[in-house]
């Protein structure tokens, strides 16, 4: 199995760097979707309410209340995590901590609750953040949302939740109007109805019919016809018809076909005297026997509503200019009759299509796609209104002005014209917020230049707001100079105003999510870093550049494979195998080998990461990174370190072989000539026995040294009564404390009980502390103080506690710096005096960390040095190699 | 007195440790190497062997494994001695069979200690 480190370092803090901010945009993205397709005000306390339980965010305990308009109290709609509270609890009027919201209508923060004067049953402590619902300036009820723990809120909390409380209210305010608007309507269309039952002559072929039958009566023509104008499709309809040798109705006649087209398109009254002989007769009229016919246009101002032709079927009979005075009388009714029942038609096909709009509305504010979402809001608006046609601009923050995104009949193409604010009629609304009806744009002062081209008559634009905030612009325009707007047409507007602005919003929202994500995909292509996404069946969803490069397969190549079939041999696939599965769970990092597409081996580093989208495990990310150089490196490094290592060892036991003789010799010689009395010869003799023992113990410390640096020196623990060892190690230490004339005073109780731990180190640590002491202390006084002491931890080993103080020479801080560092003693000049390698602190430190134990210094310059060692009573090895300083 | 065979090739070494253990009254016997140590210990007979372990012909490891593998030598004791005082070499001799383990250069009263421990054992 391979070398593993802990996954926590990096892969976890990247991940959720990353993770959390596009979750809690994703789910603030799910949240105002949710809330934009209720269709009523339960569904969209349920949205904001269900929306802020999402992982992502971490909310759990939530409620929306809403004022009770008679009694003041605020009554629970929806809530999350509070099990105990119905639906429809009833907080008083002036109760509770949200009851501050209700009076001034502004987010209030409690960061604990406990501390507060008031607060809700449902909660002990911890801390809650209540947020006003507002719809026409009037707070309608609380957001609330609480925390076990005080002080769980912060500034990005409060701008999730005064959004989503937003988002909730606009909503909510469109519902209502939705609803009242609704009612509205259905009460307009019975009325209609009635109307209807109760002016049934109103109905149009009827009408035209009586005008028809008087007008042959009065002139004593054979018969007539009359027709209504289609602007649709530029056609005249036959809908009365009387004796003209065939029933008529239904005929459909174009622009200047027959007698009745003639005068449609000239506008003008026609006589003709012998119909048979004119070239302009319509093959529709064939077979009709008509003399002479007389034909008038049907007038609403020059406005064409229609037609009315008169015939003589007697060739005696001609028209005469009193005909046409007496047609001249007619015509007029005809056209008023026309245009009657037109506007009452129309005017009920506008209550109907209303009503349908209306039930269909909700459903536009969750598309995504922005100009779609709007261009479908315009098309309604423009057909619901009745108006020639509209644009929809958004607002740029970024430049602060509007950008035409959606625009319909309007004599051009707008779309993507910029406007400042205040400039022309949607720049003036999005600077007052408010809306703006202009009778007659031609004579408006503030019109734009970029609009000089088109025929508009009037105009009337209204701000998109989110909670106050602008998003965008509406304008509806008509093109027909009869046709204004009032105060009815303004009030549809503004049903639509909302669904632009929630679409807008949510298309806002959208876009950020993906840019964020465009974002985190340049990273990816750009990364120097071998990085491939594994779909839960282990196949490659996707590959970067890197992952290319490093190991010779193109995307197309990679992608559907099995990454672990495409970059594992023989001998590493079944760790491979144990990877993948891991990642899929957890974040794992180690080291391994894979192989390139031509079959070469490659050093890599692997970090797998499980993919987390929704809550639900959907794949894993790899991650390699080729160490082959750093490997060849490290490889290096460690055999000139080995060298080193085994060169220090093999000179340290060749100059102690020698050495050995040498000190064996002297000894061995003092003793024989101390039997023989030559004191003389005696202290010589000791002489080279002190100078010999002092290079072995140089050439021991260095050979210390390098087995540490080496990470070849173990600790061996056994168990030793401390009271025997501390006896064995003062009677060592005697001698060099009598060198100085010194005292030495030990403290140490007698139940000190035993270690296990490493006795030779433990030792040669003492010795070595009682040994410095001696050397830089004269008549002074050497204290050894040994104890037991509590944990550091709670779960943390008993220690043992050795002090080693003396009244010496002490140290400055400048010298205590590097007190521990190898080959550092305090001064230069110390050496030469009081001798010493300044290797036994550096070893002395050593040893302790590898006991699990630690060292420190106290000193001050002439005022002596205090060293203390804490060791764990027993040792828990720490692994060779693992000692740093 | 106790009989010691000191098994030792260097001649300084194996000349100054016999002539301290004899001034303190021990009878030693010397090898020179591992074979003849074995060879000695065999046919000897001696209360304790001083093993020194990088030792030519055969080293001081693989002289004491023999030593401790005979039934005829399972019992007699042996201390290590070696000049290595590197991590694993007190495992190591011991692992051969060593009953106890000193380093070069000789502390003699230590090793003294050490003798005097083992034969109060054997006896």
């Amino acid at each position: 199995m391979t070398e593993r480190a802990s996954p926590r370092l990096t892969s976890e803090r990247l991940i959720t760097g990353r993770g959390g901010l596009a979750r809690r945009q994703a789910a603030l993205l799910r949240l105002s979707t949710a809330i934009a397709a209720a269709h009523d005000e339960a569904a969209i306390y349920r949205s904001v309410v269900t929306g802020l339980h999402d992982e992502a965010l971490g909310y759990n305990f939530i409620g929306v209340f809403v004022v009770d308009e008679a009694t003041g109290d605020r009554v629970l709609k929806a809530s999350v995590g509070w099990p105990d509270v119905p639906v429809d609890w009833r907080v008083p009027f002036g109760k509770g901590l949200s009851a501050r919201v209700l009076e001034d209508g502004k987010l209030h923060y409690t960061a604990d609750v406990t501390r507060a004067s008031e607060y809700l049953p449902s909660l002990n402590s911890g801390s809650e953040v209540d947020v006003p619902l507002r719809v026409d300036d009037a707070t309608i009820g609380v957001l609330v949302v609480e925390s076990s723990e005080p002080n769980a809120f912060g500034t990005e909390d409060f701008e999730i939740l005064t959004a989503a409380a937003n988002q909730g209210s606009i909503a909510i305010g469109r519902i209502r109007l939705l609803t009242a608007e609704r009612r509205r309507a259905d009460e307009h269309k019975a009325l209609l109805d009635t109307m209807q039952d109760l002016v049934g002559e109103l109905e149009l072929s009827r009408v035209l019919q009586a005008v028809l039958e008087r007008a042959v009566s009065l002139l004593g023509v054979t018969g007539g016809e009359v027709a209504i104008y289609d602007e649709d499709r530029r056609e005249l309809v036959v809908v009365a018809s009387e004796n003209i040798g065939k029933n008529s109705t239904g005929t459909r006649l174009a622009l200047g076909e027959g007698a009745m087209g003639a005068v449609a398109e000239t506008l003008e009254p026609l006589i003709i005297p012998s119909y048979h002989e004119w070239l302009g007769q319509s093959g529709k009229y064939a077979d009709v026997t008509v003399h002479a016919v007389m034909a008038a246009p049907l007038l609403i101002g020059r406005r064409l509503v229609g037609a009315i032709a008169t015939v003589h079927s007697d060739p005696n009979r001609v028209f005469g200019p009193e005909d046409l005075r007496l047609v001249n009388l007619f015509a007029p009714q005809a056209a008023i009759a026309i245009e009657n029942a037109r506007l009452f038609t129309s005017e009920r096909q506008r209550a109907e299509e209303q009503r349908a709009l209306l039930a269909t509305m909700t459903d536009l504010s969750s598309e995504l796609e922005l100009p779609k979402a709007l261009q479908a809001v315009l098309e309604r608006a423009v057909t619901l209104l009745g108006v020639t046609g509209g644009e929809v601009a958004i607002f740029d923050d970024a430049t602060q002005e509007l950008e035409v995104v959606a625009s319909e009949h309007i004599g051009k193409d707008s779309t993507g014209t910029r406007l400042k604010m205040g400039e022309g009629a949607m720049g003036v609304v999005a600077q007052t917020l408010e809306p703006l009806i202009i009778p007659s744009y031609h004579e408006w002062l503030g019109q734009s230049e970029k609009y000089a081209d088109l025929l508009v008559h009037s105009v009337m634009a209204a701000p998109l707001l989110i909670g106050g905030r602008l998003v965008g612009a509406i304008a509806t325009v008509h093109s027909d100079p009869d046709r204004i707007f009032g105060s009815e047409d303004l009030r549809l507007l503004n049903l639509f105003a909302p669904q632009a602005a929630i679409a807008i919003e949510n298309a806002r929202l959208y876009t950020a999510a993906r840019q964020q994500r465009e974002y985190f995909e340049t990273l990816v292509e750009n990364s120097p870093v071998a990085i491939v996404t594994l779909d839960r069946e282990e196949r490659i969803v996707s590959c970067n550049p890197a992952f290319e490069r490093l190991f010779g397969y193109t995307k197309q190549e990679a992608v559907n494979s099995n990454l672990d079939a495409l970059i594992t041999t023989e001998a590493t696939r079944s760790e491979a195998k144990e990877y993948t599965r891991e990642a899929l769970d957890h974040p794992v990092h180690g080291i391994g080998r894979r192989s390139r597409k031509d079959g070469s081996l490659v050093d890599v580093e692997v970090l797998g990461v499980p993919v987390i989208v929704d809550g639900k495990r959907v794949g894993l990310m790899g991650l390699y990174y080729d160490i082959t150089e750093l490997l060849r490196a490290r490889q290096a490094a460690e055999d000139a370190n080995s060298a080193k290592s085994q060169f220090l060892a093999s000179m340290s036991h060749e100059l102690r072989t020698p050495l050995n003789a040498i000190i064996g010799y002297s000894e061995m010689v003092q003793e024989e000539v101390e039997d023989l009395g030559h004191d003389q010869l005696s202290d010589d003799l000791q002489k080279i026995h002190t100078a010999g023992k002092h290079l072995l113990s140089l050439i021991n410390n260095v050979l210390d040294l390098s087995k540490i640096e080496a990470g070849k020196m173990d600790v061996y623990a056994e168990p030793f009564e401390i009271g025997v060892m501390l006896d064995e190690v003062t009677a060592t230490a005697r001698p060099l404390i009598d060198t100085n004339h010194n005292d030495l005073v030990v403290r140490a109780p007698s139940d000190l009980g035993s270690m296990h731990t490493d006795l030779t180190k433990v030792r040669q640590i003492l010795l070595n502390l009682l040994s410095n002491a001696s050397k830089f202390t004269e008549r002074g006084t050497i204290t050894l103080e040994v104890s037991r002491k509590a944990p550091l931890t709670e779960d943390g080993p008993q220690l043992v506690s050795f002090e080693v103080s003396d009244t010496g020479i002490g140290m400055s801080p400048e010298q205590m710096d590097h007190l521990f560092e190898a080959f550092s003693q305090a001064e230069a000049s110390t050496t030469s005096k009081y001798g010493g390698t300044g290797l036994g602190l550096a070893i002395t430190k050593k040893f302790c960390q590898m006991m699990g134990g630690d060292i420190q210094v106290e000193s001050a310059s002439g005022r002596g040095s205090t060293f203390t060692i804490r060791l764990p009573a027993e040792v828990a090895p720490a692994p060779a190699g693992s000692i740093s300083d | 007195m106790a009989k010691i065979l000191l098994v030792e090739d260097n001649e300084m070494n194996r000349d100054m440790l016999s002539r301290r253990l004899i001034r303190k009254g021990y009878e030693v016997a010397m090898a020179v190497d591992g074979r003849e140590g074995v060879d000695m210990a065999r046919s000897g007979d001696y209360d304790i062997v001083l093993m020194d372990m990088s030792l030519p012909e055969i080293d001081g490891w693989e002289a004491t494994r023999r030593l401790k593998q005979a039934a005829e030598t399972k019992a007699l004791p042996i201390i290590a001695l070696t000049a290595h005082a590197m991590a694993g070499d007190r495992d190591k001799a011991l692992e051969a069979g060593c009953d106890d383990y000193d380093t070069k250069p000789i502390d003699l009263q230590r090793l003294l200690g050490k003798i005097e421990a083992l034969l109060g054992q054997s006896t």
